[in-house]
């Protein structure tokens, strides 16, 4: 049994957005950050919105929190009200150290996910969520990289074969493993084109520089054109020093 | 209906039967949080520094100087750095307090935690009508800049009209809120950056053509030549220039690092604006002498940058007035709504006056408490009257601030811990009450008259309202 990688799921919880078809088996054997938030208005206090409407998000919370349990994932809640989504949502990843933020987008039985492999930083991360989420389950793994002008396809080859063998230690069955090289102008769209042919995709934040952490330029772009659920890995977040030690350990030791 | 609450709950209840709110569990940085829900804190410096700057830039600049000027000649500078002293005086102990209680409804708050609810409010209903009459005192403002921008266009009509655009801009402002305006503080920041930098470069430009650089000769005129007493009396006027730093503590509850910005965010702003007050007044009286900015009104400012810059300076000017003015009138109307919020909140008004409107996520019935009642003021028209009444409205509250500290540190309750704690307690906040206080005899005896009416109403209001609400500080 692998640990189960902390998931961020964030949700409009009093404007109708519910917990998609499939999402919960999706996250099955996850731990997740579920996060109800209700974006306030600027002239309207938040404490305001809170003695009004508390009830009522707790209620649909309690809707979600069962849906999620019901298919196996161990769940944290967070209820916010506030003006601005994006900091509501980046510090709740900071607090919780989630691994990934799930854009919850309805989805069949997850049978084949798209792994988007950007290059070796984050690898890490990316082995410890998809074997936490996957490798107790049935679901078919797809590793996709697109090249870029420097690479040749041997260097991606090598990539991708390396995360599968990783992926096979922390016990992802390789059988359910298939790895895929594009030569693209442009990665973004790649990604989009392939991700049809899937039921979710698990890919990298945007570029560091960009400050939008979650929702950022790229995953963002996939999330809107590809309809199904799109799973962000967040990065390493600076100051989160225990956790980085305990990659480091669990990354040693599956590699016996 | 008072059912078993929390210990830090107030207690009593008002004619409708509804009790205080309770206080959060925890307030932290980034998060107010009660029982299992979070309120996330989004404003930042930058954002609390320009609603204090935002709400105080406009009156000072753009609609006293010709009435300062006529009251007190080139000694208006003076009179504006009194004004400046004073408020220096108050932003102190307020910063403290709110760092103490980083909750919404800014004065209010302070005074009904540790002076208790009779004197919270009293102090609640005046601030909320203050800043009613602020609103309405920006407005005819913008009035007189939308005319003057009308005027220079050629657009000549039979009736003034001042009023009716001050009119339409307060059915517009409060629509605009009521409807919800995305991004109104990025709006707020922006507007702030611009007003700054015109009034710098105007500034700059007028400062030194006034100490004589470009070859023109300085009108040599007497500094009072009404003697010292009108000095005070414009102080008393000039002041609701600067009611906008308390603005910043009405919106404590949405501070990121409370503890940090709020004094910041206070005590900068009334610093910023006191420069560019002082400076803008001593240049404005340099470029045609007092008695000529007398007979110039609310819009002299766009004659003094014509002198100096010809039309393109009167534009950039009218634009900024504008700008500034109807900034002003915005923070107001919603600082207003806030109160009305955290009066409702501790049952001191009914708690449907807090309802927020389902489609818009606005609090549509406080919105219209101050939009409502700022429109019967602005078709008043009456400038003198609508600043001063604010001004002794919000000077009460000032001063009552200034007692709070001096009361809080002296009986120092388990939950009194502020992370800003002013210097020269008791003697500042002593002086400041007893300037605060002070101020408000010099005002004109109409607005001393009507403020104490609001004063006695609120009184009456609360005996009979919710006489046995107690609120406590302990939270």
């Amino acid at each position: 049994m692998t640990d189960r990688p902390t998931i961020l799921l964030p949700i409009r919880v009093l404007e109708g957005e519910s917990i998609p078809e499939g999402v919960p088996e999706l996250l099955a054997t996850a731990h997740v950050v579920l996060l109800g938030y209700h974006v306030v208005p600027e002239q309207t206090a938040t404490d305001q919105a809170r003695l009004q409407f508390e009830e009522r998000a707790t209620n649909r919370m309690d809707q979600f929190e069962e849906m999620l349990t019901d298919a196996g994932a161990t769940v944290e809640r967070r209820l916010v009200f506030t003006h601005e989504a994006q900091a509501t949502i980046d510090r709740t990843i900071y607090e919780h150290d989630c691994l990934a933020v799930l854009v919850p987008q309805a989805t069949g039985p997850p049978d084949d996910v798209l792994v988007a492999v950007r290059g070796t930083v984050g690898v890490d991360r990316l082995v410890r969520l998809v074997s936490g989420l996957f490798a107790d389950t049935d679901t078919s793994l797809t590793l996709f990289h697109v090249l870029d002008e420097s690479e040749s396809e041997a260097d991606a080859r090598t990539l991708l074969d390396g995360i599968a063998d990783r992926l096979d230690a922390n016990g992802f069955d390789a059988d359910r493993l298939d790895v895929r090289v594009a030569d693209s102008a442009g990665p973004m769209n790649a990604i989009v084109d392939v991700a049809n042919e899937f039921d979710a995709v698990v890919m990298g934040e945007s570029d560091p520089s960009v400050v939008t952490f979650v929702f950022g330029m790229r995953s963002e772009q996939v999330a809107d054109q590809f309809l199904g659920p799109v799973l962000v890995i967040q990065r390493a977040r600076p100051d989160a020093e225990s956790e980085s030690n305990e990659t480091a350990a669990s990354g040693s030791g599956s590699r016996e | 209906m008072t059912s078993g609450r929390g210990s830090t709950q107030g207690v009593g209840e008002n004619v409708s039967g509804e009790s205080p709110e309770q206080e959060p569990d925890l307030v932290s940085d980034t998060v107010t949080v009660h029982e299992d829900v979070e309120l996330e804190r989004t404003i930042g410096l930058a954002g609390g520094l320009a609603i204090g700057i935002g709400t105080m830039i406009g009156a000072g600049i753009f609609v006293f100087p010709g009435l300062a000027a006529g009251n007190a000649g080139p000694a208006a500078a003076l009179s504006f750095a009194i004004g400046g002293t004073i408020a220096l005086l108050v932003a102190l102990p307020a910063s403290e307090l709110a760092t103490a209680m980083p909750r919404s409804g800014g004065g209010y708050f302070f005074v009904s935690r540790s002076m208790g609810t009779s004197y919270g409010a009293v102090v609640g209903l005046g601030l909320w009508l203050g800043l009613v009459f602020a609103a309405a005192f920006y407005l005819v403002g913008l009035g007189h800049y939308a005319a003057a921008v009308l005027a220079e266009v050629g657009i000549v009509l039979s009736v003034s009209p001042i009023i009716p655009l001050g009119l339409l801009f307060g059915v517009g402002l409060t629509a605009l809120s009521i409807l919800g305006t995305e991004n109104t503080a990025s709006l707020q920041n922006a507007v702030v950056a611009i007003l700054l930098v015109v009034l710098t470069l105007f500034l700059t430009y007028g400062g030194l053509d006034a100490l004589g650089l470009f070859g023109r000769e300085a009108v040599p005129e007497a500094l009072f030549p009404r003697g010292y007493l009108p000095v005070l009396s414009t102080a008393a006027l000039v002041f609701t220039s600067y009611l906008g730093f308390a603005q910043v503590a009405t919106v404590a509850g949405d501070i990121k690092q409370p503890g940090r910005n709020l004094p910041l965010a206070m005590v900068g702003s009334v610093l910023v604006v006191t420069v560019f007050y002082v400076a803008t007044i001593f240049v404005a009286t340099s470029a045609f002498g007092a008695a000529h900015l007398a007979t110039l009104g609310e819009t002299a400012m766009v004659e003094v940058a014509r002198e100096f810059l010809g039309l393109p300076g009167a534009i950039a000017i009218l634009f900024a007035g504008l700008l500034a003015t109807f900034s002003s009138a915005n923070a107001s109307i919603l600082s207003a709504s806030r109160t009305v919020y955290a009066l409702s909140r501790d049952a001191l008004l009914p708690r449907r006056a807090s309802e927020i409107n389902l489609q818009y996520g606005t609090p549509h019935i406080a919105l219209l408490a101050a939009g409502g009642p700022i429109l019967v003021l602005v078709a008043t028209g009456q400038v003198s009257v609508l600043a001063e009444v604010a001004s002794f409205l919000h000077l009460i509250m000032y001063g009552l601030i200034c007692v709070a500290v001096v009361l809080l540190r002296r009986r120092n309750p388990p939950w009194y811990d502020p992370s800003y704690r002013m210097p020269g307690v008791p003697a500042l906040p002593v002086v400041g009450a007893i300037a605060s206080f002070g101020l408000v005899v010099f005002m004109q005896p109409a607005a001393i008259v009507i403020g104490v009416v609001v004063i006695v109403v609120g009184y009456l209001w609360y005996r009979y309202y919710a006489g046995t609400v107690e609120l406590k500080g302990d939270f």
